[in-house]
């Protein structure tokens, strides 16, 4: 479903050069669940970020259901179209209504009718468990509720994929809980998944495979049960004993 | 801290302070020999027409009808041809069945018209509201290609803007209309139009500018990373949050705009500017022409801010 061939991306500026993702390559396969983990300022926001071509690649290519978005001739528009995305800040649209957030896009991009685009919207707003909010504001309710009006907005695309970026760090520790469920209710449903995260037990829990990401470069790919069991690399290691 | 109870002697403070210098800026003006004729104002706003009527054939008075105030005489030339005119009752000059040659006056009619005052703030309003459509639009496109990163574009913008911001308004307006309006054979209603949109659209276009970059990245990439083209993630997400941030300091360019409007006075348009200066020269009432033209500009800037503050009420119901 994605595959990545040695992904590079280079930050230039005021004379510094900053190798954030350097020589990656990896592969998602349909239904699959990989979480990528790692310190901060390992590049893996940049890598995820990359998938959709949020950033541009600055060498190597990435493939989303075999089409290459680094390729010029790619409509992204349409390729994005497929790949949801949920942020760390949820970036909801705070001037529309919750409902709003998830039919405009459908309406914009997929050419759904009103009633077609509310129909999945709200059917969608009761999977997340806000139904009952479709007419508030995004800055009315709390943060795990946004977020998952956010993952509700990027379902409503029918996506073939979702990438998730940090999607539980800007939350307070007891909203945390409410999005990782959504999350492993999707993973369920056969969802292929993308998860950048610091949640060692989702990861645990979830993955399918976990990527774990140091100075731009994977450092250690394995199923969850190597990897928290058995750990090849000592940098892996030394990132476990930390954060466990 | 209780503010109701500390506010009072501030007010009366406020209230001394300026009645003291209502009291001084009266004391300074008795001094010099100056006599108020407020009584003469009003005319300049609306004053009772006087329209003579008078036949435009040779004929008679067929018939006289009257109607309240105001009477329909019928008047039939040699040649059979009828005309009815609507006189005022009291000045009919003429009676049934006398007969008139071409030029006689049959009566007169009276009419409230808006006086010099009334027309100048009106071309006043009209111009400023034509210029403000106009600076907006050109604002908004100057403001969009300074942020697509396409370096014509923003450069061509960037020249624009710093043209405009480092010249005079008043030396613009003398370009627009003596050189350019030459050249083009402009009129000078339209050189002075063009002239304050291209002023205030270069300060609107820093506006949009603003307005547009202060609105968060990802609101953005949210809308890209769902398929939503640039042009329409910028028409339905972004233009709509940075309008509403925009909306203090582009209103106060619009009331700019009205007050600099006063300049297109001396390219000859007849604006409220202009009609007090016409005033003064026949009434040698400079004062009162003056303060009643600023405070007829004070009442339209002040219903404009008012109306933009009911806007931004309006706007916040979804913060």
């Amino acid at each position: 479903m994605i595959k990545a061939e040695n992904v590079s991306k280079i930050f230039t500026g005021r004379g510094v050069t900053v190798r954030a993702v350097d020589g990656v390559s990896a592969a998602v396969e349909k239904a699959e669940v990989v979480v990528v983990i790692g310190p901060s300022g390992s590049g893996k926001s940049t890598f995820i970020r990359c998938v959709n071509s949020l950033e541009k690649l600055s060498g190597g290519h990435i493939y989303i259901d075999g089409v290459d978005i680094a390729n010029k001739k790619t409509n992204l528009n349409k390729i994005r179209a497929e790949v949801g995305m949920v942020f760390q800040q949820f970036n909801l649209f705070p001037h529309k209504t919750v409902l709003d957030n998830l039919t405009l896009a459908q309406m914009r991009v997929r050419k759904r009718s009103r009633k077609a685009a509310v129909e999945k919207a709200r059917m969608l707003l009761d999977k997340v468990g806000i139904g009952e909010k479709e007419s508030e504001y995004p800055s009315r309710l709390s943060g795990g509720q946004q977020q998952r009006v956010a993952i509700a907005r990027a379902l409503a695309m029918d996506p073939k994929v979702m990438l998730f970026d940090e999607p539980t760090s800007a939350l307070d520790p007891e909203m945390v809980g409410e999005v990782l469920d959504v999350m492993k209710q999707l993973a369920r449903e056969g969802m292929t998944m993308m998860v950048v995260t610091h949640e060692m037990g989702f990861a645990r829990e979830v993955a399918d495979r976990v990527l774990f990401m140091d100075q731009g470069k994977i450092v250690e790919v394995g199923t969850p049960e190597h990897f928290f069991k058995s750990p090849r690399e000592d940098r892996t290691k030394l990132f476990l004993k930390q954060v466990l | 801290m209780n503010t109701a109870e500390k506010l009072w002697p501030w007010k009366l403070l406020l209230a001394v302070i300026l009645i003291v210098m209502a009291a001084g800026a009266w004391g300074s003006v008795s001094r010099i020999d100056y006599e108020w004729r407020w009584y003469r104002i009003p005319q300049y706003f609306f004053y009772k027409a006087e329209d003579p009527l008078k036949i435009p054939f040779d004929g008679t008075v067929e018939k006289i009808t009257p109607t309240n105030s105001t009477s329909s005489v019928m008047l039939l030339s040699e040649t059979g041809e009828n005309v009815e005119m609507t006189v005022d009752t009291e000045t009919i000059k003429v009676s049934e069945g006398e007969e008139l040659f071409e030029g006689d006056t049959v009566g007169y009619h009276h009419e409230w018209s808006p006086g010099p005052l009334m027309t100048g703030l009106w071309t006043t309003m009209w111009i400023s509201a034509v210029a403000s459509v106009l600076a907006l639009v050109i604002g908004l496109v100057a403001g969009l290609m300074k942020v697509t990163g396409n370096y014509t574009a923003s450069s061509l913008a960037a020249i624009y803007v710093e043209i405009i911001r480092g010249t005079p308004l008043l030396v613009q307006i003398f370009i627009a209309y003596f050189f350019i309006g030459t050249v083009f054979n402009l009129d000078r209603i339209v050189a002075g139009i063009g002239a304050l949109a291209l002023f205030a659209g270069a300060y609107v276009a820093e506006i949009v500018r603003a307005g547009i970059q202060s609105i968060p990245r990802g609101q953005m990439e949210a809308a890209r990373s769902l398929g939503m083209s640039m042009p329409q993630a910028m028409l339905d997400i972004i233009l709509p949050q940075a309008f509403k941030r925009i909306l203090p300091p582009l209103s106060g360019q619009f009331i700019s705009l009205i007050k600099d409007s006063s300049l297109v006075s001396v390219i000859a348009i007849t604006d409220l500017t202009k009609s007090g200066r016409e005033i003064i020269t026949s009434t040698f009432a400079p004062f009162e022409i003056w303060l009643v033209v600023a405070a007829m500009y004070l009442v339209v800037t002040s219903v404009l801010s008012q109306f933009v503050f009911y806007l931004e009420r309006r706007l916040a119901i979804s913060d």
